[in-house]
């Protein structure tokens, strides 16, 4: 069984060559480690590997194939690239020319300040909307060049957590 | 003796609070909110109360419900923590007008230090230094002009009723200056209802070393030394220590003197902290003080041994204080570190949710207040931190190895937060030399947020090994439950079908 996994900037090829139990031979590419893995914790892996041991905690993140994964001298961003995400991909890159960016928040808030108007254009980057939430304000940027097509909201507006806020096409 | 303590409060704040209650045989009361059945506080006290809906001003910032709930259950006293009512005079005058003990100042130390004129006003009376500026409120730009020509730009244009960085104007140019007072006065007049405004002189790569002070209502004042606060990122403190590793011997004694007549000024009773601005060649100014418990204050506690909540309750019961200033002394060294719910790789946006793992670091030299567990969703409603660790050690060198020792063994999964980032601080050189000023987060921003690969390639790829083996093991756990007829919870059918298995 192998995949693709995207850490950080690096796409790594990752194959298992053997398992029995808690031993396995992983090779990650063209590296094989024979390693003695086990789940210690929940989310928590113990690796042994020539006598090394390494404690990697393991954070779902936002989609089934994203993770956030510490290990002891680095945090990483990891998301498994399987067939399916692979078809997604390719999907979602053909799309991105004519699909609308809806920019929203994954929890209630308020909105602070909107820097930009209707029809304006918008670099990749910049900020659109800023969010007062839990007593912190966040910024949002525009995830592509663009220009903005619709702006549902109004500066002090109480939001919703996934209300569509800004549209950027 | 105060009996009966409600603590108008949640969080971290609240079970600290109820520790120092439990230590001294006093009962301790509860409040919440709706979001906050399952919080820690409410389970930890003796008495739990339900005061209203989610948002805070519905609930913890209710103070004539909070103050019917402890008339209700017989507290003869309110603990306010820090932050929601714990500075808001009005909510001190009722609770004493009802016959409850404020834990707190004086109801008119806390509105005059909470004006920022008057506070300034107060303290160049007293002769503690002020940051030069204006004694008045400014209203046009004469007067503005005026005063620029006395101390010079660059200036700051600052809200008298503010705080919190809003109707604050930086103005390091002439050509600004008409334009940034009408957006202070603009801003301050929507944030606060009050468009008054002064002017200080801007400091330059200021240290923010605060001074904590504890006074009885006898006259005695003494203060526990300071707390350098520098390490902010907007206006937030992220990590404080004692001692500063700024200031020498002679400085501290004479901030220290300068903060004991800044509390006597104000005739302040409780425990209290004076924020002071210190310049690059360690001037000193009088900057504000908060009249309440301050978040840091477990620093304070772990170096002087002093517990400042027993000392507060003590104070609030007419008794004098225990010790004099010659009797407290300043042992090792520690270091905080706020630790919150948040994405500090992604804008710091703040990440709630429900905590599927926690393991606290323990071992000499390592206390942790917080208030969340397994199992715990973080609300939405509050405040993004979620607790405090705090190392000791007997040098500032073995303080930072501990913390950073203590940082790796925190393990919080289900939400992102704050430790990776608060791990990088550690390890930077120029903190680690104690060479840093409020302005050290920013300039080190692109090495703090650097995916430089430490530690070599193995580490990466067991992280690979271990986020494929997570994935796979996922998989064939879903692909055995396909083949699973029925996924049923019914015990009674599962017993059924292991009989009947067992008779085959």
């Amino acid at each position: 069984m192998g995949y693709e996994v995207r850490i950080g900037d690096r796409l790594a090829s990752v194959k298992l060559i053997k398992r029995d139990g808690q031993y396995a031979t992983i090779e990650v590419d063209g590296q094989q480690y024979d390693i003695d893995i086990a789940m210690v914790e929940n989310g928590v892996y113990s690796i042994l590997h020539n006598g090394r041991s390494f404690n990697i905690e393991i954070i779902p993140g936002d989609g089934p194939k994203n993770y956030f994964v510490n290990s002891y001298v680095n945090s990483h961003e990891v998301e498994i690239i399987d067939a399916q995400s692979r078809y997604m991909m390719s999907r979602k890159s053909a799309d991105d020319h004519s699909a609308d960016k809806i920019i929203s928040t994954p929890m209630p808030g308020r909105v602070v300040k909107i820097p930009v108007t209707e029809g304006e254009p918008v670099a990749k980057g910049a900020t659109v909307i800023t969010i007062s939430a839990m007593k912190m304000e966040s910024e949002y940027k525009s995830p592509i060049d663009g220009v903005i097509k619709k702006i549902h909201v109004a500066e002090g507006d109480n939001i919703n957590a996934n209300q569509p806020l800004i549209e950027i096409e | 003796m105060i009996k009966k303590v409600l603590i108008a409060n949640r969080g971290e704040i609240a079970v600290r609070v109820i520790r120092s209650c439990r230590e001294m045989g006093i009962l301790s009361v509860a409040v919440y909110s709706d979001s906050d059945r399952r919080a820690k506080h409410v389970r930890y006290a003796d008495e739990a109360y339900h005061i209203g809906p989610s948002p805070s001003r519905e609930s913890y910032l209710n103070g004539d419900k909070i103050i019917e709930t402890a008339l209700k259950c017989g507290a003869d006293a309110i603990h306010p923590g820090y932050g929601f009512l714990s500075e808001n005079a009005e909510f001190a005058r009722k609770c004493l007008a009802a016959g409850l003990i404020f834990i707190g100042p004086d109801p008119n130390a806390i509105t005059t230090m909470g004006d920022k004129i008057t506070a300034r006003q107060t303290m160049i009376a007293a002769g503690v230094p002020v940051v030069p500026g204006t004694q008045q409120k400014v209203v046009d730009a004469d007067a503005v002009r005026k005063i620029v020509s006395e101390i010079g730009l660059p200036i700051i244009i600052k809200a008298s009723a503010g705080g919190g960085g809003k109707g604050m104007r930086l103005v390091r140019k002439e050509s600004d200056l008409i334009s940034a007072l009408k957006m202070a006065q603009s801003e301050a007049l929507s944030s606060f209802g009050d468009d008054t405004v002064y002017i200080e002189k801007y400091v330059e790569h200021p240290h923010h070393i605060e001074f904590q002070i504890l006074a009885d209502k006898f006259g005695n004042t003494v203060h526990l030394f300071e707390r350098e606060c520098s390490i902010q990122r907007r206006h937030q403190k992220m990590i404080e220590e004692t001692p500063s590793p700024f200031i020498t011997p002679e400085l501290r004694q004479q901030m220290g003197e300068a903060a004991v007549k800044a509390a006597q000024a104000v005739e302040y009773f409780g425990a209290g902290t004076i924020e002071f601005l210190v310049d690059a060649n360690r001037n000193f100014y009088f900057l504000e003080m908060n009249t309440r418990l301050q978040v840091e204050h477990p620093i304070t506690e772990r170096v002087t041994g002093i517990d400042l909540v027993k000392e507060q309750i003590r104070i609030a019961s007419n008794q004098p204080l225990s010790f004099k200033q010659e009797e407290v002394f300043q042992h090792g060294h520690a270091i905080e570190c706020r630790v919150s719910a948040e994405d500090p790789f992604n804008g710091f946006m703040p990440s709630p949710g429900l905590i599927r793992h926690i393991s606290e670091p323990n071992g000499l030299g390592i206390r942790t207040d917080g208030y969340v567990y397994e199992g715990y969703e973080i609300p939405i409603y509050y405040d993004p931190m979620i607790t405090k660790l705090i190392s000791w050690g007997r040098t500032r060198e073995e303080a930072i190895t501990r913390m950073k020792r203590a940082l790796y063994e925190y393990k919080i999964t289900g939400v992102k937060t704050s430790i990776r980032f608060l791990e990088r601080i550690m390890d930077n050189a120029d903190f680690r030399n104690g060479i840093y000023n409020t302005h050290f987060i920013d300039e080190h921003m692109d090495e703090l947020m650097s995916e430089a690969p430490r530690g070599g390639q193995i580490f990466e790829d067991m992280a690979v090994i271990a986020t494929y083996f997570d994935y796979i093991t996922k998989m064939e756990k879903v692909a055995m439950s396909d083949f699973t007829v029925t996924q049923s919870c019914d015990n009674w059918k599962t017993y059924g079908l292991k009989k009947n298995l067992q008779r085959i």
